[in-house]
């Protein structure tokens, strides 16, 4: 198990973890006391500070399947996976922050699928919806017993009980408090997390010579792992040819721009075109987890204003989640399995007591991310299936009743669905293909979300066309990657990486692009209500 | 080789042809064009209504922050 080396805690380190859990629900019972509407459960009154939104944003999109993912990620391929926090991010979130936010939260929508069918039609909003619902519901069983399995080596507590507990725990105060309770107790979490793995970052580098010394170490690690995979050593019964092509690009683990033929999942066009130009907007813009917060603000000019501190912060965060994995590169290299990195890093590194504070951190992690999904998916099925297509005349106050019975559900549902999975072979791909989900939708659901805010005439027609090409353009890619398919059909895969999923996003994000421009111009215009629902791009000074 | 290899050799090869210098300064362009935008926003988009009071209520502060931070990062890295 990941963790299980990091399981020797003291009481002052379980002290530190009861401290953090008891705070934890603590704020969510005092938050839930004053949830009266809808409004209040699902956007917190609108009444949400920016600098708690900003934190809130970054607690939800790292959860602790990252902290250890990232920092053996580091490991295996080098600073490289710090693009997905750096270029995937903050130009996508600066971007957001002046024109997409502010202008979703004037239009006043709950939901993202919401504004998609103000601008387009209900087929549009339903098949988004779905898209999101499914995801997320899938997902949070998935996270669940993620983070179960880490937990439990961690506190030596069999992985059902830990499903039980972190379920309860997270669907208590989400369920009490709503998103106020999420978004506050991100704030708890985003602090804990930056100061643990802070506190890994600082005793590592301090241990391997400061920066200076992390750079000759790594050089070391390199050569020795160039020399072990040089022809002559004729390791693991390779071809020399292979090993040449793997020579010709020495792993270079202080890199961020990879060249197009690196054997790692980070290719530089992967991560330009895919990453930061297509997947990170995707995420900032049109990721319901994500926009809900700032919905949820006290003002236009706090939502903008939550984005830019959200911005900020992120610039530091793979120094503190993916620098730990080179430490540990550095300080033992030749681990076969990158994802023993960081526990073994915390292991070494960390006095006990000081351990309990980093369990807290990677709870914390974990915590943020469920929370943030299982509030989004219940926000969903409330405003997006129950009031739209079941009660239309629902109350703020049936609503808010709605959205606790709704998470409730979804809770049940996650805990069944991670139990199912606890059946499942590890291997049957279940786990990969759930990772791969996201990157199905979010390139058309980008596009058509684009084209409808920034054209007016795009249509809804235009869009279910465009939404549904698009899903199976990058489904059919998935597919044809497979290896029993392209073996089946004799052919070569399509795509050279591991893990292509930022290519599939480009490739389906560029056929929704153009089904919704060509059958725009082929359809008839959207009433002027709808086609009005644009950025204005008129000055306001 | 389908099509849809055809393809895909095809921008593969594209892609391989850049040298890496030239993609560093794709990504430099790119942040670089994003922070001559953000500074050329008027001040009703980047301040509260009203205006700002404080200097670090504008938020082409905190934005330029952040986008140098990243210019300095992908010169280095």
């Amino acid at each position: 198990m990941i963790l299980a080396e990091t399981n020797q805690l003291a009481f002052a380190d379980l002290a530190v973890i009861a401290a953090y859990l008891l705070g934890t629900i603590g704020l969510g019972l005092y938050i839930g006391r004053k949830m009266k509407t809808g409004t209040d459960f699902f956007l917190a009154g609108r009444q949400l500070p920016w600098w708690a939104i900003g934190m809130s944003l970054v607690a939800t999109d790292i959860g602790g399947t990252d902290i250890i993912g990232v920092g053996g990620a580091a490991y295996k391929h080098g600073l490289a996976v710090a693009n997905f926090e750096w270029i995937g991010c903050v130009p996508a979130m600066i971007v957001a922050s002046f024109i997409f936010i502010p202008f979703l939260y004037r239009t006043g929508v709950f939901t993202i699928p919401e504004y998609l069918e103000r601008r387009y039609n209900a087929t549009v909003r339903s098949i988004v919806a779905s898209c999101w619902l499914i995801f997320m519901a899938c997902n949070l069983g998935i996270m669940l017993l993620a983070s179960s399995k880490m937990m439990s080596p961690l506190l030596n507590i069999e992985v059902a009980y830990c499903i039980w507990a972190t379920a309860g725990l997270v669907g208590f105060y989400t369920c009490v408090g709503g998103l106020a309770a999420v978004v506050y107790t991100d704030v708890i979490q985003c602090a804990v997390m930056i100061a643990g793995c802070l506190m890994v970052l600082v005793l590592g580098l301090s241990r391997v010579g400061g920066w200076d010394g992390l750079q000759e170490r790594l050089a070391a690690a390199e050569a020795q792992q160039v020399e072990q995979q040089s022809p002559d050593s004729g390791i693991d019964g390779q071809s020399a040819d292979a090993n040449t092509t793997e020579l010709s690009h020495p792993i270079e683990h202080t890199q961020l721009i990879l060249p197009a033929d690196t054997k790692t999942p980070f290719p530089w066009p992967a991560i330009y075109f895919g990453l930061a130009l297509i997947l990170s907007p995707a995420y900032w813009i049109g990721n319901q987890a994500i926009v809900q917060r700032s919905l949820g603000a006290r003002s236009e000019f706090e939502a903008k204003a939550s984005y830019v501190w959200g911005a900020l912060l992120k610039n530091v965060i793979p120094l503190i989640i993916a620098i730990p994995g080179l430490i540990a590169l550095a300080m033992f290299p030749g681990m076969k399995d990158g994802d023993q990195a960081f526990p073994r890093l915390v292991n070494e590194l960390l006095p006990i007591g000081l351990r309990g504070l980093f369990v807290a951190a990677f709870l914390a992690a974990l915590m943020s991310s469920i929370d943030s999904y299982l509030n989004s998916a219940s926000t969903i099925v409330s405003n997006d299936l129950y009031k739209r297509f079941m009660n239309p005349a629902a109350t703020d106050e049936k609503l808010l009743s709605i959205g606790r019975f709704t998470t409730g559900g979804l809770v049940a549902w996650a805990v069944m669905f991670a139990f199912l999975l606890t059946r499942m072979n590890e291997d049957s791909g279940i786990y990969a293909i759930f990772q791969t989900l996201m990157a199905f939708f979010q390139g058309p659901v980008l596009a058509v979300l684009l084209t409808g805010m920034l054209w007016r005439r795009a249509t809804g027609a235009a869009a279910i066309v465009a939404l549904i090409c698009g899903i199976a353009t990058s489904m059919s890619l998935y597919a044809l990657n497979q290896e029993s398919v392209y073996t089946y059909l004799g052919i070569a895969p399509l795509f050279q990486i591991s893990e292509p999923f930022l290519y599939f996003s480009v490739w389906a994000f560029l056929v929704s692009l153009s089904l919704v421009i060509v059958c725009s111009l082929f359809t008839l215009p959207e009433k002027e209500e709808k086609s009005d629902l644009v950025v204005s791009w008129r000055s306001k000074s | 080789m389908t099509f849809l290899h055809r393809i895909g050799e095809f921008v593969r090869e594209q892609m391989l042809a850049v040298p890496l210098p030239v993609v560093r300064g794709l990504f430099l362009a790119t942040l670089l064009g994003l922070l001559i935008w953000v500074w050329s926003l008027p001040k009703s988009v980047t301040t509260p209504p009203g205006g700002a009071k404080r200097w670090d209520e504008n938020l082409k502060f905190g934005a330029t922050l952040a986008l140098v931070i990243q210019i300095v990062i992908y010169s280095v890295f």
